[in-house]
């Protein structure tokens, strides 16, 4: 007996065939409604969601959201660019969006201003950050600033007064030696151990004077800095101010396992609009600060950043609907009241006033902060180099353990930080 | 289908037909069914790998197209990159010292168990669970739980009056702890060990003992030897597996390889290097070198087995 390729063996292999490829495959033609893409949580999603809703029923087409975590949502956006298949509306950070704009990734947005981005009443510092080359490719979804995360309710306990934006490094080493004293909840430090934070050496070094990476892209700090910042939070580790290495190493970077959260240090250093995540999950009451000083009356550290910026795909089809939901977002009072301070301070004039009102008491903090920052304020930064999220990680967070376990001294520390930096930062740029 | 297929050919030479032609029709539903598979294969296996070898020979960053670099990745890998020699010191300690302590936990539990006691099923049922879990979240929540400065582990400790450190977030332990985890799960090894012990004679045991060997004796002497087929099988698997590690690091340490990269697993590094810094190029060329070392260590085993692997005869 042979087999006998019949017919109806045909049809069965056929379709399981056809249904193997259905299921394998997108099947993009079947979708005419934008696609929007962001990094974020729940809470984030589900206003994003609210503001679809909104812009759906005012009669417009319909958005498909996709949400993630940072850390996948790299990784994913830039393979659906490579692939040729990117969202219409994409999510983008300031320290990508030089890199997407100039592989073309991403469009320029400045035909489509006036028409149907309604820009008029847009902060000028939070447009220009959305630029690069002079040409518009992002639209700021809110500004925020670096602010210190505080436990005020750990405060109250030790019984030391929460500092004001007046406080200094040396105000710190006092909360320290408060909290030392205070001995609260089984050692409770006064703050988090710094050394490995990219913002908090940022704002450091902007207040001596210097950027942590200049316009061109090369490093800023020369090793005598970096060894008086190894130094300074040596010694406070060494007093016991801050968290020990081993207590520190605890912190993998999520909000849950923060010093704060496990209730180690009645300070973090974090981002204005981070004090709504960073309250939902604690049961004690938070506030936030500037970042201490280098010595009494020396501002300029901070400076308002686009916490996050919508953009428009290079290879969208329908440019002017994605950008008409953008304009949605950003200056609808309605769309503004669902969408809160959860992305940043608005940039829209109006849309603030309208929101104002309606805030709850953590997102009020967070906007008179970025408010009211005064000589604290300094000029926006150029966008970082592409490397710099490469020396963050792999460089300054590990040498920061490495010093605070003792495996390198803070001179040593320091030398290698430059040398190393400006070796990754060749390597990128060649 | 192959005695078919047999058939087919012998008809098919019989009535002088090509024997491709009749093959082809003989078959033809079947790989027609197998096209699915044929396109998986070709599409999302073959195909991949061949452009990854490719890759490694160039600077790719996902956004821009692909520069050829010639071997560049390469030489940079043995020349100039500490963290690829940190996460070679890091996985050749986890390969070495997990392998041999999973392998005899495995047959440790799987000789007691071997016992003929009631309710076996269940207990093996059991011991597999830790594998079944895997690495999750859960997993890596539990382990901080575990090996915490104020952890489980301390809380025993302290009980004796020791103050142990904080395990997991102290570069001198934290891989060990990846390596009890590892331990931990030793269900599959211990199942295929069970089987093995189960295809041992029970009348080499009995004839041992008529000639007064001791439990001890037997073990070494009869239950190892036999045995090292099995050993042989699940050291290379295991092996295979230490050596492709990600998920247990990756959770626990936020991906970071943390504290002081002593977690740093090859793997993770990869995966950094793809896509946390969009090195497609560079981290092509870690995964072949990856598999080149697999394949040497497989090879390696292959070749001593012959001195210490005996088959029944």
């Amino acid at each position: 007996m042979t087999l006998r390729f019949d017919r109806r063996q045909f049809l069965m292999g056929s379709s399981a065939l056809a249904a193997a490829i259905a299921a394998g495959v997108n099947p993009a033609w079947a979708q005419n409604a934008l696609r929007l893409i962001f990094w974020g949580g729940q809470a984030r999603a589900d206003r994003t969601n609210g503001v679809i809703d909104l812009f759906e029923g005012a009669g417009n087409p319909g958005v498909e959201s996709e949400f993630l975590s940072w850390n996948d949502y790299w990784p994913k956006l830039a393979t659906q660019v490579a692939g040729g298949t990117a969202p219409d509306v994409i999510q983008m950070d300031y320290r990508f969006i030089v890199e997407y704009a100039t592989r073309n990734a991403i469009a320029p947005l400045d035909d489509l201003v006036g028409d149907v981005l309604k820009l008029d009443d847009f902060d000028a510092d939070q447009l220009e950050g959305g630029k690069v080359d002079g040409k518009l490719y992002g639209i700021s979804l809110g500004a925020n600033s670096v602010a210190m995360l505080v436990n005020k309710t750990a405060f109250e306990e030790a019984g030391i007064a929460v500092p004001d934006m007046s406080w200094t490094y040396e105000t710190l080493k006092e909360i320290g030696e408060g909290f030392k004293a205070a001995n609260i909840r089984g050692g409770m430090r006064g703050m988090s151990d710094g050394s490995g934070s990219e913002p908090m050496l940022d704002n450091w070094i902007r207040q001596r004077g210097k950027p942590l990476y200049t316009p061109e892209g090369k490093l800023g700090p020369s090793v005598e800095d970096m060894v008086e910042w190894f130094t300074m939070w040596n010694e406070m580790r060494d007093a016991g101010y801050i968290t020990d290495a081993e207590t520190t190493a605890l912190d993998t970077g999520a909000p849950e396992v923060s010093m704060v959260a496990l209730n180690k240090a009645a300070m973090i250093p974090s981002n204005s609009n981070q004090l709504v995540i960073h309250q939902s999950i604690n049961p004690d009451v938070l506030t936030i600060n500037s970042y201490p000083r280098i010595a009494p009356g020396v501002g300029g550290g901070h400076y308002r950043k686009p916490s996050m910026f919508f953009s428009v795909a290079g290879s969208s089809a329908d440019k002017a609907a994605a950008a008409a939901f953008i304009n949605f977002c950003i200056t609808d009072p309605e769309a503004g009241k669902v969408l809160g301070v959860e992305r940043g301070i608005p940039c829209s004039a109006a849309v603030r006033d309208a929101i104002a009102p309606t805030l709850d008491e953590q997102s009020q903090i967070a906007l008179n902060f970025v408010a009211n920052l005064g000589d604290l304020l300094g000029p926006l930064p150029s966008s970082p180099p592409n490397a710099a999220g490469e020396i963050d990680t792999s460089l300054l967070r590990v040498l920061s353990q490495e010093v605070a376990f003792g495996g390198r001294s803070a001179q040593d520390a320091g030398e290698f930080f430059v040398f190393e930096a400006e070796a990754i930062l060749d390597r990128a740029a060649s | 289908m192959a005695v078919r297929g047999m058939e087919a050919a012998s008809q098919g030479v019989a009535t002088g037909n090509s024997i491709w032609s009749r093959a082809w029709q003989n078959h033809a539903p079947g790989y027609l069914f197998l096209l699915p598979w044929f396109i998986g294969f070709f599409g999302l296996t073959v195909g991949p790998i061949i452009t990854s070898f490719y890759l490694s020979f160039t600077d790719f960053d996902l956004l821009t197209p692909a520069e050829w670099v010639g071997v560049d990745n390469y030489v940079r890998m043995f020349t100039n990159d500490r963290s690829f020699a940190a996460s070679m010191r890091v996985t050749f300690f986890f390969v070495l010292f997990s392998v041999p302590l999973k392998l005899a936990f495995a047959l440790g539990v799987a000789v007691l168990l071997n016992r003929g006691m009631k309710g076996l099923p269940l207990y093996r049922a059991l011991f597999y669970l830790p594998s079944l879990l895997g690495a999750s979240v859960a997993i890596a929540i539990l382990w901080r739980q575990i090996f915490a400065a104020d952890g489980l582990v301390n809380d025993v400790l302290a009980i004796f009056g020791i103050q142990g450190p904080s395990w997991i977030s102290n570069p001198n332990y934290s891989l060990w702890t990846l390596i009890i985890l590892s331990i931990w799960q030793f269900g599959s090894p211990m199942i295929i060990f069970l089987a093995g012990l189960r295809q041992i004679p029970q009348d080499m045991y009995e004839a041992a003992s008529l000639d007064g060997a001791s439990k001890w004796r037997q073990f070494v002497k009869i239950t190892l030897p036999l045995l090292t087929p099995v050993v042989f099988f699940n050291a290379i698997i295991q092996t295979i597996e230490a050596f492709k590690s990600f998920t247990p690091a990756f959770i626990i340490s936020g991906g970071t390889g943390a504290p002081i990269n002593s977690t740093l697993f090859y793997t993770l590094y990869l995966y950094n290097e793809a896509f946390s810094f969009f090195r497609m190029g560079y981290a092509s060329a870690l995964a072949w070198f990856l598999l080149v070392l697999i394949a040497c260590f497989t090879a390696f085993s292959f070749l001593t087995s012959k001195y210490w692997v005996h088959y029944d005869d």
